[in-house]
């Protein structure tokens, strides 16, 4: 078996191909090629296009350039989801390279949050790890550090820095090893199917008794329709940095090999594909 | 029971999903009899919900429109200095020309945080006809007072934010500190053996940042005469009684350092 270390550099390191295509109601001086990007899973949109941005720019009149947002078959992309989560949730099911159609016009106000700069990237970034922290040890490893290491984590996200992210970053996964694990895990479950953007509770990686909690014990708990009962067809396909862990994986290890930077297990259901 | 939960001392200053909920219950019930708007509304096919409330005022909006009729929302620091409006920026004694205001809808939504074990605050607002107000626009209808203190730290301003039972954009005031602030006051009432509403207190302090109003009366069990907690809402009056603070200070109910960087200070200078 592989060393569990080899599991963060694959998770990090992940890429998604994807074409960006502008908009055909986007008025053009001269005709827009489409633009080829390998997209880190791990980072977000807004924080890994400028290159994009650039590109079309080049064919566009000043005055058509609002804020740039990316829809993917009628939904709008939500910028402060991680890319390897928009990719699951709306796209999995799809041939690659990924298509995303990029406007300069008409902001689906009622849909995304605005992004000026990469600073409220960080902010965004910054929130999450903190919230994940609350739930991990009560706040208390991320108060401890200084500026410069919350810092760090952000610089080692955006400049796509393996080795500087985790040296900060494996404090955030520490806990007591009497206690087996974190106070609570941090977790996110995203679903197409309602308005409701993502469940999030309180659940602990280890019962009463002492065992280890899974993944479909959490499911069991806080999403059951998505487990199958003994004679039906899956309905749901669980999917995590686009693979489909075991239900009897403990939900402590995911927590420590699949979150993302943010500190975060997003897991994503997905209805399976009906053929 | 009146209003939910006698304070916990120290470890009382967080909150469980169920005394929110009846600290809810008995506001809304408070509410109802004030005729003041508050609503519970339910999220399709679960559980949980949200307090809600919608008021209209009046603020300074810049929303500017494009060739196309469409608010260039996220550019109104561009939009004003197109319009040549700049010098007007960043001047709190500038008052405001009425042709300048317009009518304005406010959203409040009161939230459970599982993750701080607190509620949240938040809102969206917007002109009458639809279109929603930019940060800036909001920022500008902060009370200069609160603004100072909310642009000290990065986590303690006003932030766009998905609302996580909705899933649309909201602003919300961000509750990592909201324990920090809430420890004094629980700790007061531990003290004298009082009965609080969590969200009567923390809503008191939390909404006048961003226009909302929550009157004393609240603080008042159903149909019996008002305890005396004026110390825990006087953010509603214009003036604290003299010596207010003083008399928690000297109690040691309040810890200036955790409230040094925090919204709840501008209190002491009323003082």
């Amino acid at each position: 078996m592989a060393d569990d270390k080899d599991v963060l550099r694959d998770v990090w390191f992940g890429r998604i191909p994807t074409c960006f295509t502008l908009y055909q109601d986007e008025i053009t001086e001269r005709e827009a090629e489409p633009f080829y990007l390998l997209l880190p899973r791990v980072s977000y949109l807004t924080l890994v296009t400028d290159k994009v941005k650039k590109h079309f720019h080049k064919v566009m009149r000043q005055e058509d350039l609002e804020e740039m947002w990316f829809e993917y078959e009628g939904t709008p992309l939500k910028w402060h989801y991680p890319i390897g989560v928009l990719f699951d949730l709306h796209a999995s099911n799809t041939a690659l390279p990924w298509n995303i159609t990029v406007h300069f016009k008409d902001f689906p106000e009622r849909d995304l949050l605005h992004c000026p700069s990469n600073s409220v990237i960080e902010a965004h970034f910054m929130s999450s790890i903190k919230e994940a922290d609350a739930l991990k040890h009560k706040g208390q490893v991320v108060n401890e550090m200084q500026k410069k290491d919350h810092k760090q984590l952000w610089m080692g996200l955006q400049n796509d820095k393996f080795d500087q992210f985790w040296a900060m970053n494996r404090k955030l996964m520490e806990y007591p090893t009497e206690e087996g694990g974190f106070r609570y895990i941090p977790f996110r479950i995203y679903q197409t199917m309602s308005d409701r953007p993502f469940i999030q509770k309180l659940f602990r990686p280890v019962s009463s008794e002492g065992h280890a909690h899974t993944l479909g014990d959490l499911l069991k708990e806080v999403f059951p329709a998505a487990i199958p009962q003994d004679d039906e067809q899956k309905k749901y396909l669980i999917v995590i940095h686009g693979i489909e862990p075991l239900l009897e994986t403990p939900v402590q290890w995911l927590s420590e090999h699949l979150s993302h930077p943010d500190n975060f297990l997003h897991i994503s259901i997905i209805p399976a594909p009906s053929d | 029971m009146m209003s939910g939960e006698r304070a916990e001392g120290a470890e009382g200053c967080f909150l469980d999903e169920e005394t929110f909920r009846r600290c809810c219950d008995h506001f809304l019930q408070r509410s109802q009899a004030l005729h003041d708007g508050w609503s519970w509304e339910q999220v399709k096919g679960t559980e949980e919900g949200y307090m809600k409330k919608t008021v209209l005022g009046t603020g300074r909006v810049n929303i500017s429109t494009a060739q196309d009729g469409h608010p260039r929302a996220g550019e109104v620091m561009d939009a004003v200095g197109d319009q040549g409006q700049v010098d007007d920026l960043g001047d709190e004694d500038t008052p405001v020309p009425a042709e300048g205001s317009s009518v304005i809808r406010f959203e409040y939504h009161v939230l459970y945080s599982c993750s701080y074990q607190t509620p949240v605050l938040y809102f969206r607002a917007s002109t009458l006809d639809g279109r929603p107000l930019s940060l800036e626009d909001v920022w500008d209808q902060v009370h200069p007072n609160y603004r100072q203190r909310l642009l000290q730290g990065p986590w303690d301003t006003i932030t766009q934010q998905e609302h996580p039972l909705i899933g649309q954009p909201f602003f919300f005031l961000h509750p990592c500190r909201t324990a920090d602030f809430m420890r004094p006051l629980l700790q007061v009432a531990h003290a004298e053996n009082r009965k609080l509403n969590y969200i009567v207190s923390w809503l008191s302090v939390v909404g006048p940042v961003v226009g909302l109003d929550v009157p004393l009366t609240y603080c008042e069990p159903l149909g019996s005469p008002a305890l005396p907690l004026w110390h825990l809402t006087d953010h509603c009056l214009t003036l604290p009684p003299a010596g207010a603070w003083q008399t928690l200070h000297s109690k040691g109910c309040l810890n200036p350092t955790a409230f040094d960087h925090h919204l709840i200070s501008f209190s002491f200078t009323w003082m």
